[in-house]
């Protein structure tokens, strides 16, 4: 594999020339910055009641997250002064770990559960290892595509590597039964398959492989079934499986036009269970009503167009690739959240980026957008942008 | 920026070690349409759907979610009380709670399980595994532990949810029902189920009167009782229910019960019997007992001692088989079955739901038709051969005595009960006539009591009526299936001057404070039969107990009337398909007769043969009216008359004349009845047999000690089955007891029960009380 070729020692060097370097994307970056105190915010008003009932502290949630808030924001700037390029060489040690963290939640006493579902792991702090795996598989994916560009209408480079480490990371996700991330996963590397260029008629192959494996997985798990009756007819089971789509609807219904003001959500009080977890945005149109909640979509829809602005124009097909694959990522984590929310599609548990509880999330997240902005250093620098060119 | 300067050095011209090339048109192309895609078109359908949600569902899904957080606790309200005629409570219902828990809370707050389902098993006294399950339901918000517990119980678990700041476990007020015990009127009354509605019977009837409007305490919280910013709470008070009073008189209706029962018993009685009392003048329901009966306390246990053997059969045969075996699951399909039949039986009303074959006790209805007609008079003469032809009827009709009858004027046939006397007299008042007597007595029609479940009774169309073959059957009171209460109200028409009533059994509705709120009161439907002809049924009636198969009904003191009947029961077949022989036995008895004012049914459903007694309702049912009758007419106010009666039948008590001369003391003998006879020669009494206090017959004769010791030792009582009085007496009489006698005063009535067992030792002057039956009256 060329990717581990012996190379000459002077190669080793950071290739880049700093000089040709720009300061960060400021539009991504304020984006990012603004969404990241928003999102603290409303999880600060979403969480209150429910923070109140269990700890007596209407602040206990906001306390932490708020840490890793401002923890994130220094992150990001950090890690986008950063050369993308140690992304590359540290993509599948980061692939080898994650599928290693995957591994380790399986193995019983080690992963932690909650509601039910056995998919994080305590090192320290608490952390969903498929979150690592998410970002693993877009690293690894650039990694592979940028060195095998040439050849990626082959099979051997051009699907084969894509689709062995999907199907581990997916295989040990659905060890999880952890469906959305598998789901997820795998539409961010088809998405990254599509960008570097493997062929089309390996996606219909793929498509059906994967359209077969997904009906005989859900078949397998009598619950999904239920999912979809709650997703059809929620009433059918207004205190199981429909409860909480129809609280859902509730609090976005109240919202109106205007909202009910910061603060003033009614659906938060314990009727909306995870309010300040996945179902965050409902308690944001109950409180800041459409136009709010417009708004806040319209945020996370620049911050995404802006990502693959900064894709487009990055300096080599890696820069490319990894703005995509993030941007991507985040399109479709917005995307299914607010899709399940507004019972747009059935439910599955997928947290909202920058809004939804959860430190380790966020900063990830926020690490992420680091990864992206530090692409956006060569787009900004206008010399090297013309030299370019020229 | 040292390290800047440092880096400086490298040559761009250095390939990296990856491909540093710009991406190609191609991934700047597909990068595009990737961020069209992933960055504009998906967020469409959501900005669709967030402004559907938002502003055209807006309004309701409002109204829907302010409904969701307001809380509606509802107050029940308190259901009436059901009371007896005299104010005597025989439903009323008390505040209990009921404990239930919040699996999703408990859940949520990540409490100890085990000492939740401990402590409260241990307090409701439930299986702490049934709570553990119910704890584990996923999505569920009430799941019921204990339902309707007292208040102590309901206090235990509190202070255990205070104790140990438990979440997730509440209570909520209920009722409960509490019925008179023992079981009064149960199928009358009938009982509320588990969420306190009306089930059956009266409850049922009256469910909106006696329910209430509950209130309700209206808050807008947050869930799990928390404070939210807009938090209210309102009150609105609950409306108890009504009370109803009954016609019903309790303790009536304990003595129907008592005597129903006893009969039961006593004559083999196979599917139970029923008893109604009812004022003939106004309708009012005084008592209506049907055996076997159930406790509304409890109204899903099977007391009937035939059903239980039954079901004990089957869970023995299902021991014997294996548990999963598809016989086992049909014999727990067919013990379900049982279960579930004999549950509706004993709680049905058969009074008012079911038809029954009232036999000979028609033929008062017949003949008050055709004497109010004028069919036939009381000079029109039969004549009974035992058995007759008549035109269009293929089968010879047999009177029920095969010798006959012979020649009879119409009261000699009522008092006869004489089938063929009827047979003519249905034929002298043609179908059409005998079919609007049968309509203007109500008994096409439900009689509009104000009961559960009344249904209609079973008759022949009018075009059968008029048919010969059927005339001459439904006129001696065959082939023909009133209601009970129908049959009732009928006769009861027959002799309170002609009027049709409608019976009742409410007298009074009571709102929660006392105040009258609806009364019910005599309603006449219609006059059927003149005043005279009502007043010439009365006489003939009567005459049927004084002189006729109704000879054991008298009672002493009273004027009693009333009509035996016994009729095969129609539609029961055996098991291959054939008629069965099966009889009810009736009686319907009136008093007094010179002014009627009680009319009681007995009727006995298929009672065993051959266990001594002649199956009819002369001889069984005619009994237990006159036991009734005398346990009731005196609590009721109907004092007995004694002029122109035997003073023999009556008991008088002893007086006490010790230490008086024989003089003094013969005279206070005679004010009783009693004479006496003289034993020794002193100047005062120095004690008597019997003693001073004791109840004896009247006209009988005591002895009088003067200074002779009165003897003490004991005398045996012996058997006087199947004797007449006077052989009883003869008997008795050198036993030195005295004799009183109940039931039938002909001279061939034989002794058939006596209240001292044969062979118990009893103190001389004893009165030993046989019953007298008249075991000819045949029908």
């Amino acid at each position: 594999m060329s990717l581990f070729r012996k190379r000459d020692p002077s190669e080793r060097v950071k290739p880049q020339n700093l000089d040709e370097t720009g300061i960060l994307d400021l539009p991504y970056l304020v984006l990012t910055i603004l969404l990241a105190c928003i999102g603290v915010l409303m999880m600060f008003s979403a969480s209150y009641a429910k923070a109140y009932y269990d700890t007596g502290n209407s602040a206990y949630y906001f306390v932490r997250q708020v840490w890793f808030a401002a923890g994130g924001i220094a992150v990001t700037i950090i890690i986008g002064r950063l050369n993308y390029f140690i992304w590359h060489r540290l993509s599948l040690l980061i692939l080898g770990a994650a599928i290693l963290l995957l591994a380790m939640v399986l193995i019983p006493g080690v992963g932690v559960t909650h509601n039910g579902a056995t998919r994080w792991l305590r090192i320290g702090i608490e952390f969903q290892p498929s979150e690592i795996a998410k970002l693993a598989v877009i690293l690894t994916f650039a990694s592979f595509m940028s060195v095998f560009q040439d050849r990626m209408g082959t099979f051997t480079y051009g699907v084969l590597p894509y689709v062995l480490i999907l199907g581990v990371v997916a295989g040990l996700l659905v060890l999880q039964k952890h469906l959305s991330a598998t789901l997820i996963i795998c539409l961010i590397g088809a998405f990254m398959m599509m960008i570097g260029g493997t062929r089309w008629p390996w996606f219909v192959v793929l498509g059906v492989v994967f359209g077969i494996f997904l009906l005989i997985y859900l078949s397998s798990r009598g619950y999904a079934g239920g999912r979809v009756t709650a997703w059809k007819n929620p009433e059918s089971d207004p205190r199981g499986a429909g409860y909480q789509i129809i609280q859902s609807k509730y609090a976005i219904s109240s919202g109106g036009l205007l909202g009910l003001g910061f603060g003033k959500s009614h659906q938060k009080y314990l009727y909306l269970p995870e309010a300040q977890n996945d179902y965050i945005f409902a308690i944001v149109c109950e409180e800041l009503g459409l136009i709010g909640a417009s708004v806040v979509m319209l945020l996370f829809i620049f911050l995404i167009l802006r990502g693959y602005w900064i894709a487009i124009h990055a300096r080599d097909r890696f820069g490319t690739l990894i703005a995509a694959g993030f941007s991507t990522k985040l399109a479709i984590q917005v995307f299914f959240n607010i899709g399940v929310v507004t019972n747009f599609l059935p439910a599955t548990g997928i947290s909202l980026p920058f809004f939804s509880y959860g430190g380790t999330a966020l900063l990830l997240q926020m690490f992420e957008m680091g990864i992206v902005l530090s692409v956006s250093r060569w787009c900004t620098n206008k010399q090297a942008i013309g030299r370019r060119k020229a | 920026m040292g390290k800047r300067s440092k880096i400086k050095i490298v040559r761009p011209s250095k390939r990296p070690a990856y491909d540093r090339k710009k991406a190609t048109n191609g991934v700047m192309l597909r990068t595009t349409i990737t961020m069209i895609l992933c960055g504009v078109l998906i967020f469409i359908p959501l900005f669709v759907q967030l402004f559907r949600l938002m502003i055209p569902q807006h309004d309701e899904n409002v109204s829907r979610a302010i409904r969701n957080q307001t809380r509606m606790t509802s107050v029940p309200a308190n259901r009436g009380t059901i009371y007896d005629r005299n104010m005597k409570v025989l439903a009323s219902s008390t505040t209990v709670e009921t404990v239930f828990i919040d699996p999703l809370e408990i859940q949520n707050s990540e409490q100890n399980l085990d000492l939740i389902a401990n402590g409260l098993a241990q307090i409701l006294d439930v299986d702490p595994n049934m709570i553990r399950e119910k704890a584990a339901k996923v999505g569920r918000r009430y799941e019921v532990i204990a339902a309707k517990q007292e208040w102590d119980v309901a206090e235990q678990v509190r202070t255990f949810i205070t104790d140990n700041e438990l979440r997730g476990i509440h209570l909520e007020p209920d009722s409960k029902r509490h019925y008179a015990t023992p079981a009064t009127a149960a199928q009358v009354i009938g009982f509320t189920n588990a969420e306190n509605k009306g089930a059956e019977g009266l409850e049922a009837y009256y469910d909106k009167t006696l329910q209430g409007t509950p209130g309700a305490v209206i808050t807008i919280k947050g869930n799990y009782e928390t404070e939210m910013p807009d938090s209210t709470e309102k009150l609105y008070e609950a409306q108890d229910g009504s009370s109803l009073v009954l016609t019903i008189d309790e303790q009536v209706q304990r003595v129907l019960q008592k005597n129903l029962q006893a009969a039961i018993e006593k004559y083999s009685i196979q599917h139970g019997g029923f008893a109604i009392m009812m004022d003939v003048n106004t309708g009012e329901i005084l008592g209506m007992a049907i055996e076997g009966s159930y406790d509304p306390n409890n109204y899903l246990e099977i007391t009937d001692l035939h059903d239980l053997e039954e079901l004990d059969e089957i869970s023995k045969a299902m021991d014997e088989v294996a548990p999963d075996s598809d016989e086992y699951k049909a014999l727990i399909d067919q013990y379900n079955k049982a279960v579930a039949a004999d549950r509706l039986r004993m709680w049905r009303n058969r009074c008012v739901s079911d038809g029954y074959e009232p036999g000979s006790t028609f033929k008062t209805i017949t003949l008050a038709g055709a004497l109010d007609s004028g069919a036939v008079d009381l000079n029109t003469t039969f004549y009974c051969a035992g058995e007759k032809n008549y035109p269009g009827r293929e089968a010879t009709l047999h009177c029920w005595k095969p010798e006959g009858h012979h020649a009879e004027n119409t009261a000699q046939a009522l008092q006869n009960s004489c089938n063929i006397a009827f047979a003519d007299i249905g034929l002298k008042m043609g179908g059409e006539t005998l079919y609007s007597y049968v309509d203007a007595f109500g008994l096409l029609e439900k009689t509009g009591i104000d009961m559960q479940g009344e249904a209609l009774g079973v008759f022949h169309p009018k075009d059968e009526f008029v048919k010969n073959a059927q005339l001459t059957t439904i006129a001696f009171g065959q082939s023909v299936k009133p209601t009970p209460i129908q049959m009732v109200r009928a006769i009861a028409a027959v002799v309170n001057g002609g009027y049709l009533l409608k019976p009742y059994v409410v007298s009074e509705v009571l709102d929660g404070n006392g105040n009258v709120v609806q009364k019910n009161s005599r309603t006449v439907i219609r006059q059927v039969i003149s005043n005279e002809t009502s007043e010439l049924m009365c006489n003939l009636i009567e005459s049927v107990v004084t002189e006729g198969t109704g000879g054991n009904a008298k009672l002493t003191g009273y004027r009693v009337g009333g009509k035996t009947g016994s009729s095969e029961k129609l539609d029961v077949y055996d098991e291959n398909g054939n008629q069965t022989d099966d009889l009810i036995v009736s009686f319907v008895g009136i008093v007094p007769m010179d002014s009627p004012k009680y009319i009681c049914l007995v009727a006995l459903d298929t009672p065993k043969k051959g266990t001594g007694f002649h199956v009819s309702g002369g001889v069984m049912a005619a009994p237990v009216v006159r036991d009734i009758f005398a346990d009731t007419l005196l609590y009721l106010g109907l004092q007995p008359d004694y002029t122109d009666v035997d003073m023999r039948t009556v008991n008088v008590q002893m007086p006490d004349v010790r230490d008086l001369t024989e003089n003094e003391a013969s005279e206070k003998l005679a004010a009783e009845s009693l004479t006496y006879l003289k034993v020794g020669t002193g100047e005062t009494v120095t004690g008597t047999i019997p003693a001073q206090g004791e109840m004896l017959p009247g006209n009988s004769k005591v002895i009088l000690y003067m200074g002779e010791p009165v003897p003490t030792d004991k005398v045996t009582v012996p058997d006087l089955s199947n004797l007449t009085l006077a052989q009883a007496n003869a008997v008795l009489t050198n036993s030195g007891l005295y004799v009183q006698t109940k039931g039938s005063s002909l001279y061939y009535a034989v002794i058939t029960d006596q209240d001292y067992e044969p062979g118990t030792e009893v103190p001389r002057g004893t009165t030993v009380t046989v019953e007298l039956t008249d075991t000819t009256a045949l029908d």
